[in-house]
């Protein structure tokens, strides 16, 4: 444990809540929905009692928050901002507006499910319904990797190399509402840790009396020379996420980022590839059944977007079979949203097997009953048997 | 080992800030402890399960528990609901806060604890809120985790003079709690 | 004989940082409007603008900016709550400010209601323009939430079965601003340029306590079917007849800066123009009775 740190039990939310004041942001603006409120209810705590120096906006909805923290973000100020599911879809037009703008805010997503059916319930379909909004996107397993991947954001948002929108993700009520024991950096460790920005150059900032334009118009000529250079800067993220890793990892002695995780995979046969927090019960799981000496191991996505292609190709190349696990779907192809991604590296890959499970949406627990089931659907595909492509849990399969 | 524990309450009597101050006295303990409640939308009044997971190894599972060590059951008027009893393994604990006396209704419990935690809550605290005191009878039936442990967790969900008396309820839940073995 | 000078030269303390030949349609006052602003208000402003008439110039769509200011190309729905953003950012780094947002009627009076209005109920320290041309004009003259009865537009045109736009009132956005009792609310409009030079140095004071919003009467001589050489004039008699009356308030207090002796009938003010030339006497009486009822409404306002 690192000096000066304090551990404490917190609920997930208060871990985004702590990480964000912990950063020393300027510019704070946020609306409550289930199961993120806990984070601004408790930013409104810290600010009230003069733990956390921050010009707090309650704004009168989400499409405003990120609004007004990206104008804050263009100004030169460290922002933040939280919110779940609908609130996520109703700031649509201005997540597109700050990512274009090259604004580095920072926001928790507490994932939710979103389209169609209201669900005041955990599932991936938010984040999946915005993937494609330019943003860098990066899932939490427990309370602890929400803290420190907020800090990390931070760090990869505002880089000199980078300058993009940062969106940390973890599961409504799973690890919104889940306490645990975090260990609590000292403010000054962070500042330390953050302390690298001040040394770039300095973004272009839009201040009064100083000629410079921001926001979502462009000539058109140019426009493909900004999508092209975002683009390229979202490839860099990647590399960049991994330096940011170590360097926290040397200061705090946590391994909390890296594009992927990999778990007992340097000698599986079969692997699971999975987001978030059914995480941690996959690998109890994979405990249990390596004693019976099954060589399974999980690839853990920790950043969705950009896409971690060549770490994935790296972890899954000849393995015999592959379960993608998601917590969403993808409307209009047969498979999870990340199974498709997946599928796409099928050719560098080069497995007998790849498999989707669509599992968890609405709340559904993802039990260890399912993981064991799909394990055994893994092990079967492993042997050359007959698999189903697709496979929806547990309404294909008792729990 | 790691306990896994159910809670069964109605918003309001505090089954989450339970399972919280159980999990922080196992975390101060140097130990590992994990809960979370599963409720839609936030209500007073209507029935909350929450999930702790308590142990000296780390915790990674992220499900609701199927087959607890251990219920707590804050609202007695749901004692004889199905979904309570639902998966208690052999050899189970339970904890009711009840002014009745205990009737055994189930096969597979071993060790029951009693106690009017609501009326000691109401004498303490001046409202029926039984979590604190429960939380105290917690330690004593279960024997996992020290007192002191439970009340010094208190004191990060409480101050000035509601912390001293939910301090009292969680003692008087440690020392007044009638334990059943079967 | 030497003509005199205008005294609204004497607000102009500060350099037009436009380009000339700016692309606005021919007539459209809202070039004098947008020239006005950081002449008055000095160029160290940040000014911040939807897709909309000011769009091509002030944020340079699909062409390049024609001019030298600070500005904030933003989305509609959110205008408001970037310039909150801007706003609140600058004052907590201690940056002196300024900050305008320049929308139309439809960012104002419609997609971006809520956020103004959020941004008016915690009084945000920053000054809200609103140039009212009664529709969404840029995109071709639809019917906005702050259209008049009657008018012919793009989506409430005349036909066999419609005498144009039927709602019998349209949004009386600078009331229901000042409703939010803001620091500072003002009508005005380009026939009486002193005026509204008064009023926007009194904006740029009073943004230090909290919301301003000032609303300009703009009409739009592509769109409402007016000469080029008529939009002043079509100014002059919006104010003359009631129309469009003239008044401040300041944290809800009310008062006319201008009040009109013997106001005009309202036919002398739509005769003016061609949205309005199919309505019968009966239609007319609608818009005039609007025009009263908003009128004598400011008036008791006025005496609380």
């Amino acid at each position: 444990m690192k000096k000066n740190s304090k551990i404490k039990v917190v609920t997930g939310n208060e871990a985004a809540a702590i990480a964000a004041s912990l950063c020393r942001p300027d510019v704070i603006a946020a609306y409550p929905i289930t199961p993120q409120t806990e984070v601004i209810e408790k930013l409104s705590e810290y600010h009230a009692n003069g733990l956390l120096d921050a010009e707090l906006i309650n704004v009168e909805g989400e499409n405003s928050a990120m609004n007004s923290i990206t104008a804050a973000s263009l100004a030169g100020g460290r922002v933040f901002t939280a919110t779940s599911s609908w609130g996520l879809v109703f700031m649509y037009d201005a997540i597109l507006a700050a990512s274009g703008a090259r604004a580095p805010v920072v926001m928790a997503n507490v994932n939710r499910e979103t389209p169609g059916i209201i669900a005041v319930s955990c599932g991936q379909q938010d984040m999946i319904s915005i993937r494609d909004s330019g943003w860098i996107n990066l899932i939490a397993e427990d309370c602890q990797e929400i803290l420190d991947m907020l800090i990390m954001a931070y760090r990869l948002a505002e880089d000199d190399e980078i300058q993009l929108p940062v969106m940390v993700n973890y599961d409504g009520f799973y690890l919104s509402y889940l306490s645990e024991k975090v260990e609590i950096p000292a403010v000054e460790e962070v500042d330390n840790f953050l302390s690298v920005l001040k040394k770039q150059p300095q973004r272009p900032r839009l201040l009064p009396g100083k000629s410079l334009g921001c926001g979502s118009h462009g000539i058109l000529g140019g426009y493909l020379e900004l999508r092209y250079k975002h683009c390229n800067a979202l490839q860099r993220a990647k590399n960049k996420f991994q330096q940011i890793t170590k360097e926290f990892q040397k200061q705090f002695s946590r391994n909390s980022g890296g594009q992927i995780e990999e778990y007992k995979t340097a000698d599986a046969d079969i692997v699971i590839v999975a987001s978030g927090s059914m995480c941690g019960t996959i690998k109890t799981v994979i405990d249990e059944k390596r004693e019976e000496g099954i060589k399974i191991g999980l690839v853990r996505i920790r950043m969705f977007r950009p896409f971690p292609e060549e770490e994935l190709i790296r972890a899954l190349s000849g393995k015999k079979s592959i379960g993608v696990i998601d917590r969403s779907v993808a409307f209009g192809f047969s498979g999870g949203p990340i199974y498709i991604e997946v599928k796409t590296l099928a050719q560098d890959i080069n497995t007998s097997a790849l498999i989707s499970f669509i599992a968890g949406l609405a709340n559904i627990d993802i039990t260890v009953l399912n993981i064991e089931k799909i394990i055994a659907d893994l092990i079967d595909a492993s042997s050359g048997k007959p698999y189903k492509t697709v496979n929806w849990i547990p309404f294909e399969q008792e729990a | 080992m790691i306990i896994e524990v159910r809670f069964h309450g109605r918003g309001g009597q505090g089954a989450v800030t339970a399972s919280k101050i159980i999990a922080n006295a196992f975390v101060r303990a140097g130990k590992y402890g994990a809960a979370f409640p599963m409720f839609g939308f936030e209500r007073r009044g209507a029935p909350v399960s929450a999930f702790g997971r308590f142990g000296d190894t780390p915790i990674r599972l992220k499900t609701q528990i199927y087959k607890p060590d251990c219920l707590v059951i804050l609202d007695s008027s749901q004692k004889n609901s199905d979904n309570i009893w639902s998966g208690l393994k052999p050899d189970g604990i339970i904890l009711l806060n009840t002014n009745e006396e205990f009737e055994h209704n189930h096969s597979n419990i071993k060790t029951a604890g009693i106690i009017d935690a609501a009326g000691i809550a109401l004498e303490e605290i001046g409202i029926p809120i039984p979590n604190t005191c429960i939380v105290g009878a917690f330690a004593a039936v279960t024997g996992l985790i020290d007192i002191e442990l439970i009340t010094e967790s208190l004191s990060d969900y409480f101050d000035k003079e509601r912390l001293r008396a939910n301090i009292k309820c969680a003692e008087r839940g440690y020392n007044e709690v009638k334990i059943h073995n079967f | 004989m030497k003509k005199k000078k205008s005294e609204i030269f004497k607000y102009l303390k500060h350099p037009d940082p436009f380009e000339s030949g700016l692309s606005f349609c021919a007539g459209c006052p809202l070039e004098l409007l947008i020239r006005l602003v950081p002449k008055t208000l000095g160029n160290d402003i940040v000014i911040t603008g939807t897709p909309s008439c000011s769009a091509p110039v002030l944020l340079g769509q699909n062409t390049g900016t024609w001019h030298k200011l600070a500005y904030y190309g933003t989305l509609m729905t959110g205008a408001a709550a970037n310039a909150t953003g801007l706003a609140r950012y600058y004052n907590r780094a201690g940056i002196d400010n300024t900050v305008v947002c320049f929308n139309g009627d439809g960012t104002a009076a419609d997609i971006g209601f809520a956020n103004l209005s959020g941004a008016a109920e915690r009084n945000e320290p920053f000054i809200y323009i609103c140039y009212d041309n009664e529709g969404y004009m840029n995109t071709g003259i639809q019917k906005s939430g702050t259209t008049p009865f009657g008018a012919h537009t793009s989506t409430t045109p005349v036909g066999k079965k419609s005498r144009g736009n039927k709602n019998r009132r349209g949004k009386n956005l600078p009331l229901l601003m000042a409703m939010h009792r803001i620091a500072y609310t003002a009508t005005a409009t380009m026939s009486n340029l002193g005026d509204l030079a008064e009023k926007l140095l009194k904006a740029k004071e009073k943004k230090n306590e909290g919301f301003v919003f000032l609303h300009i009467f703009c009409p739009c001589p592509t769109g409402w079917g007016v000469g080029t050489d008529k939009s002043i004039e079509l100014c002059r008699m919006a104010v003359k007849t009631n129309y469009y009356p003239l008044w401040e308030a300041e944290n809800g207090k009310f008062t006319f800066t201008h009040k009109v002796k013997k106001p005009k009938p309202i036919f002398e003010y739509i005769k003016l123009m061609k949205k309005f030339k199919h309505l019968t006497e009966d239609e007319i009486q609608v818009l005039q009775e609007s025009v009263d009822y908003n009128y004598r409404l400011l008036t008791k306002i006025e005496a609380e």
